[in-house]
């Protein structure tokens, strides 16, 4: 079962191409996680997903629907951009967007998940009255109220101290556990390779990945070398076969061509320096990204 | 799965009862009806307590002729108008004439020292009569609306009719009485009793009524209107500016939204309403004069309200979904008030004739028909009975017609950041949506 399959859909704003033909499958019950560049097209996708922007062409089913006019109440949005009644309690705000999503007798829900955040205590003051952080987890409930089907998260971990945001991961994958489909954006790529089943990344308004992340990283291959080695960085300097050297302090990330042999790379360092470690891997998500966003056009279509 | 009617509603409930249960909607309860009561109460004040003073008009006979005619003229006057016949309380000023003689030479000079002393207060102003005895000038700084010019025009004119019949050979002393004004009575219609079929008494007609009333009954509506509409404009720009809209958004349609803030701002107005006119009723029952009230006419007051402010509001929300910022907000409120300071306007050429054309014709278009018609409803002898139909099936479509474009610049405008809003965006969000 799929919970959004989006077909061959492009969106523009005046000459701007936001989404360019776009087709995306959003398996029921995973956690897909959006990437890509500030301004590429996660939001826009996100928002026509949710129905506030209506694709030019193509098609996208939520649920097994097609998407129409009208809103599903089955799927909590959380915006990328947080906006709240800011002279209203907590509690009634939340009671209010709970039954704005169809909820009937939400109150006890909202009990359970000011509790759960560490909010139990605000229910009674209002929004205005609260922190940034509080009052983002005040909008992860007001887009979690009652249990949504489908859960579309817009940068959730922004602004969030890593205890804030270790409570809404947490409550996360636990609506994933209870059945939940889970679509988030983010520019944290740790989280995207922690939580996400699948990762899309979208560059420019086109897909330029879309996979797990094993399947992403055996694209790219076993180029990467991660080296601890005595004079640093120097000694790596003008080493045939690697094509980019990131130094990370300790440790330096090699990426070799692919005709490159590692035992080769070995060899020649051992000549160079003394070797603490050597480690052949796959790129991260960090690199993988780094590349296609920070390449020039021809790089960017690799995959 | 979908539910439409309900989220407006939810939306209408919270937007409503935020409103009303603010210091601001208790302010504003108050502060209207001060705003537009207070001109009203001020006439009624400056009419009720009079400038009793002797005003000293001082008279430049140029003809030689007219002075003594004059002095008998307003001496007559003075007689018949000071005095409330009935109570015989003073009523209006006497004034005292002053004849000066012309100076020789520039008469600007003269006009000049005459103007000075009625700047010094020892004179309310002053007459010259031309050489031919035929043509007057006044000057005065009095108010536009003081009766001075109209009472001296009279005394001008009562002394050169005078001297006109006493020169054709009539006596003087008998000029007076065949001068003296005929009393007209004003009367209503006649009327025939609808129960019993018999011709109803000539009823003089109440001025008071026949103006307070359908003034009142405009301006009654016209402030319940904007007390449920005007604050609409800056909080659909606050709901944007503050990001509060994406995230209603992504449950409600836009349609839904603006509905549920439009039904919010009808509750408004109508909570008011309700107050207004309970403390109305009081007031006119407590000043014995609650058959002035054209309580027949309520049902039509709250047809025309619910209508007026339906489409003040849609109006205001999709200006306020365009504008980005409360300032942008402030810049549109004129363009929100069109429909109804236009009717204001007009006012007192609808109360001069209120079935004249012009008057049909603009009471019978659809965003002046609440005010202009409900105005013409409340005057003595009212409109013919098809007329508010007419007006009514006009005021459906145009709202339905606002409503609908209204909610397609809302859905488009209510997430876009950083353009003012133009006027051309706006006429091709509402047609293409």
């Amino acid at each position: 079962m799929t919970a959004v399959e989006i077909s061959s859909v492009t969106k523009t704003f005046g000459s701007v191409t936001a989404v360019d033909n776009l087709t995306l499958t959003v398996p029921e019950g995973s956690v897909y996680g959006f990437i890509g560049p500030n301004g590429s097209g996660k939001t826009t996708t996100m928002r026509m997903i949710v129905n506030i922007f209506y694709p030019d062409s193509g098609s996208i089913r939520v649920l097994g629907r097609q998407m129409t006019s009208a809103r599903s109440e089955n799927i909590g949005y959380l915006p990328e951009e947080r906006g709240l009644y800011r002279s209203m309690a907590v509690k009634p705000l939340l009671e209010f967007y709970g039954e704005l999503r169809g909820g009937r007798n939400v109150s006890a829900d909202v009990d359970y998940w000011l509790q759960r955040l560490g909010l139990a205590e605000w229910g009674s003051r209002r929004v205005e009255s609260l922190s940034k952080g509080m009052t983002q987890r005040v909008q992860f409930i007001a887009a979690v109220i009652p249990a949504p089907k489908l859960l579309i998260l817009d940068e959730p971990f922004a602004g969030l101290d890593p205890v804030n945001a270790d409570l809404v991961r947490d409550a996360i994958m636990d609506l994933r556990r209870r059945g939940a489909t889970v679509i988030l954006s983010t520019h944290d790529m740790r989280i995207a390779e922690t939580m996400c089943d699948s990762i899309f990344m979208i560059f420019r308004g086109k897909k330029v990945l879309d996979g797990t992340l094993e399947s992403i990283q055996s694209e790219y291959g076993n180029d990467t070398i991660r080296v601890s080695l005595e004079g640093g960085a120097a000694a790596v300097e003008e080493l045939p076969g690697v094509e980019e050297i990131r130094d990370l302090g300790q440790v330096q990330e090699l990426r070799i061509s692919r005709e490159c042999d590692t035992q080769e790379v070995l060899r020649m360092l051992m000549e160079r320096t003394r070797i603490d470690s050597f480690a052949v891997t796959k790129p991260a998500l960090h690199d993988i990204f780094v590349r296609i966003a920070g390449a020039p056009d021809s790089r960017a279509a690799h995959v | 799965m979908f539910n439409l009617p309900r989220r407006a509603l939810l939306i209408a409930k919270r937007d409503y009862l935020t409103s009303v249960g603010t210091k601001t909607f208790l302010f504003g309860l108050v502060i209207f009806p001060l705003t537009f009561g207070g001109g009203v109460a001020a006439v009624v004040l400056i009419k009720a307590r009079p400038d009793l003073r002797d005003r000293h008009v001082a008279l430049i006979d140029r003809s030689g002729k007219l002075a003594d005619f004059a002095m008998q003229a307003v001496a007559a006057r003075n007689a018949a108008e000071m005095y409330e016949t009935k109570t015989g309380l003073q009523v209006s000023p006497l004034y005292v004439i002053e004849p000066v003689a012309p100076e020789l030479g520039d008469p600007n000079s003269q006009r000049l020292a005459l103007s000075d002393r009625v700047r010094r207060g020892e004179l309310f102003g002053f007459i010259e009569v031309g050489d031919a005895g035929d043509a007057a000038s006044v000057y005065t700084n009095a108010g536009a609306i003081d009766k001075f010019k109209a009472w001296v025009t009279g005394a001008i004119n009562d002394a050169v009719k005078m001297e006109r019949l006493t020169e054709s050979g009539i006596e003087r002393s008998r000029a007076p009485a065949m001068l003296a004004a005929v009393m007209v009575d004003d009367l209503d219609l006649v009327t025939r009793d609808a129960r019993t079929g018999a011709i109803r008494e000539p009823v003089k007609r109440d001025k008071v009524a026949a103006m307070v009333v359908p003034i009142s009954a405009m301006l009654l509506l016209l402030m319940i209107a904007m007390m449920g509409s005007v604050p609409m404009l800056s909080a659909v720009t606050e709901d944007k500016s503050q990001r509060i809209a994406e995230m209603l958004l992504g449950i409600a349609t836009p349609h839904e939204l603006m509905m549920g803030k439009v039904m919010a701002g009808v509750a408004h107005s109508l909570t008011a309403s309700i107050l207004y006119v309970a403390v109305g009723t009081v007031a006119l029952i407590g000043f014995q004069v609650a058959g002035l009230a054209p309580v027949s006419l309520l049902p039509w007051f709250y047809v025309y309200l619910v209508a007026e402010v339906t489409m003040l509001c849609a109006l205001s929300a999709a200006l306020g979904a365009a504008c980005n910022t409360p300032q942008e907000a402030q810049n549109l409120v004129m363009v929100v008030l069109a429909p109804v300071l236009i009717p204001v306007l007009v006012m007192l050429l609808v109360i001069n004739e209120p079935n004249g054309p012009l008057a049909t014709a603009m009471s019978l278009f659809p965003p002046f028909t609440p005010l202009l018609m409900m105005m013409r409803q409340t005057m003595p002898g009212g409109v013919p009975p098809w007329q508010p139909l007419v007006g009514l099936a006009g005021i459906l479509l145009w709202v339905a017609a606002g409503v609908w474009a209204a909610s397609r610049i809302f859905r488009v405008a209510i997430l876009m950041q950083g353009q003012p809003p133009r006027l051309a965006d706006l006429a091709r969000w509402a047609v293409r949506g």
